[in-house]
């Protein structure tokens, strides 16, 4: 990437429990540097650091070690200005909020006059298709539709980074793969830039511009592999040798870091 | 959203709409409740006729009730100071819950031991007090009554709320850290609403305490009219029938109370799981 990083990670370690006969070393030498408008995924077996280096990133969690800027701010700061939006696993929702009420929540702790959260909260839903469950609970929701929310939510204020922590880990393969699909087309709309977490390599290749493959142990970044496969990525995308030839190329890698720690 | 989910049974009239209001699992209850209720009461009235039991030890519910058509004025009049007493000590006790959780869930460090003592303070007999708040208020001063019924419902509603306020998803903490949100939009935005559900357990638990504590408190002594002084006179004199009126219409104002607060969570809280069951 010749243009300035819009993320940069300098020789970050991230030691759990320090000083203590418990310790866990759970980042180890990170250095990375994401420009903007990238699609970043991290991938990596579980317990590789994953979510730790992108809560890092988030401010949720600080570094033992190391260097982190975000938006060219510490990640302190780029939380307060609230540069990122954020997705978990599970959608998060909160019980009690409509639908659009739920979306609204960035721009409500940010202070954004009512009018206004509403308006924004209903383009957000339009773009995540659900415009007409605006006024539903969360509990009439499927699973994947309240990720959908979630995602929704992260983007209202809008963030010009997209923090996504296996976002469609806990959906089943149809929604998941339809879920892929939406997920690029709403990132070729909003223009953010997105840092990925998957264990799912198919995932990872699918969606990425660049996966950074991250081994365990400590966890260290292994390889960061460029995937010039072209945008858009449809359905069809999944069936061409290029993707296939991507797929192979990743998964050598990843295996090659797990065995190159195995034996220790 | 509950008019719009909730397909409103094909009865009219205020009853009905009542009725509507509250959750599927008490609605489809009703009518096997009121089948039971009268069935209890038909074999109570039949063992009483077969057994030929003296009417000093169990009255028929025919005489229960002709008992109170007969004096139906003063029991109501009774009714009126009752409902009045346990009201009070209701709304007391939670204020006073919800106040003291409030301040403990602030301070974390004291609310543990603070709420071990909570539990242990409502293992004792709280109605024992009675006499002592008779003594401190006035035997026939509402809050001799109101005060114990409070102290009844203040425990439940104490432990229950700081268990709901302290009990928060971590996942929506970690949602409002990401959003930089300050202490006071996260109280407002999540510990709050979080506690509502708890909130509402405790006062459903309590609408029932306050109405034991208020007629238990009521046979020591208290106001010419009120349930518990009415029971326990009849009682004395004895007009076991008036009796057993009296204590008919006791259950009737637990069930009542009961009721209401039920009814009130709902209003409150159309999103909350535990009234979801209509979408089935
Ligand atoms: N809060 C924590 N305290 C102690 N250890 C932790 C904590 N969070 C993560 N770890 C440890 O750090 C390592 C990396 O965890 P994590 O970042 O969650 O991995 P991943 O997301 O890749 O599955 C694991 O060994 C995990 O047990
Ligand atoms: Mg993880």
């Amino acid at each position: 990437m010749g243009e300035p990083a819009i993320i940069s990670v300098r020789d970050v370690h991230k030691v759990f429990n320090g000083h203590t006969d418990r310790a866990v070393t759970a980042l180890q030498d990170i250095n990375l540097d994401i420009g903007p408008g990238e699609f970043v995924s991290l991938l990596g077996p579980s317990g590789c650091g994953k979510s730790t280096l992108l809560r890092v990133l988030a401010d949720l969690t600080s570094p033992s070690q190391g260097e982190v800027t975000v938006n060219g701010k510490t990640p302190r700061a780029a939380r307060a200005d609230r540069d990122y939006g954020m997705v978990f696993q599970q959608a998060g929702l909160f019980d009690w909020r409509s639908v659009q009420r739920n979306v609204e929540l960035p721009l409500q702790v940010a202070g954004a006059p009512k009018d206004q959260r509403r308006a924004k909260a209903l383009e957000m839903l339009e773009l995540v298709r659900l415009g007409e469950f605006a006024k539903h609970f969360p509990w009439q929701l499927s699973g994947g539709m309240q990720q959908r929310v979630a995602i929704a939510r992260a983007l209202s204020a809008d963030p010009s980074i997209l923090f996504m922590d296996e976002p469609l880990g806990a959906l089943d393969e149809m929604n998941r793969e339809r879920l892929q699909g939406e997920l690029l087309r709403i990132w070729t709309d909003v223009r953010t830039t997105v840092v990925f977490v998957t264990h799912s390599i198919s995932e990872a290749v699918f969606l990425s511009s660049r996966v950074v493959v991250m081994s365990a142990r400590p966890g260290r970044i292994a390889a960061s592999i460029d995937v010039d496969l072209p945008y858009p990525r449809v359905a069809e995308t999944r069936t061409t040798p290029e993707f296939f030839a991507k797929v192979k190329e990743v998964r050598q890698v990843l295996h090659a870091a797990e065995s190159e720690q195995a034996p220790a | 959203m509950s008019a719009a989910t909730a397909p409103a049974p094909a009865a009219t009239g205020r009853g009905a709409r009542l009725l509507a209001l509250l959750p599927a699992r008490y609605r489809k209850q009703a009518l096997p409740v009121a089948v039971t209720a009268l069935l209890l009461l038909g074999s109570w009235q039949l063992a009483v006729a077969v057994f030929d039991i003296p009417s000093f030890v169990l009255p028929t519910p025919t005489t229960i009730v002709t008992a109170f058509f007969d004096d139906v004025g003063t029991i109501m009049a009774a009714f009126h100071v009752t409902v009045t007493a346990v009201l009070l000590g209701l709304l007391l006790g939670a204020v006073a819950g919800v106040a003291v959780s409030l301040l403990l869930s602030r301070f974390a460090s004291v609310s543990a031991p603070v709420l071990s003592a909570a539990v242990l303070l409502n293992c004792a007999p709280i109605v024992a007090l009675a006499p002592i708040f008779n003594n401190w208020f006035g035997v026939t001063n509402v809050m001799s009554k109101a005060g114990v019924a409070a102290v009844m419902v203040f425990f439940p509603v104490l432990v229950n709320t700081t268990r709901g306020l302290l009990q928060v998803t971590p996942l929506h903490l970690e949602i409002m850290e990401s959003l930089a949100a300050r202490p006071r939009q996260v109280a407002f935005g999540v510990r709050f609403p979080n506690a509502l559900p708890y909130v509402f357990n405790a006062l459903k638990l309590g609408s029932t305490l306050a109405v034991i504590g208020v007629i238990v408190s009521e046979y020591f002594g208290g106001p010419a009219q009120a349930l518990g002084v009415y029971i326990a006179s009849q009682a004395a004199l004895p007009r076991f029938d008036y009796a057993w009126a009296g204590i008919f219409v006791s259950g009737a104002l637990g069930l009542l109370m009961f009721g209401a607060v039920t009814l009130l969570e709902r209003l409150l809280m159309p999103w909350h799981a535990s009234l979801h069951e209509e979408s089935d």
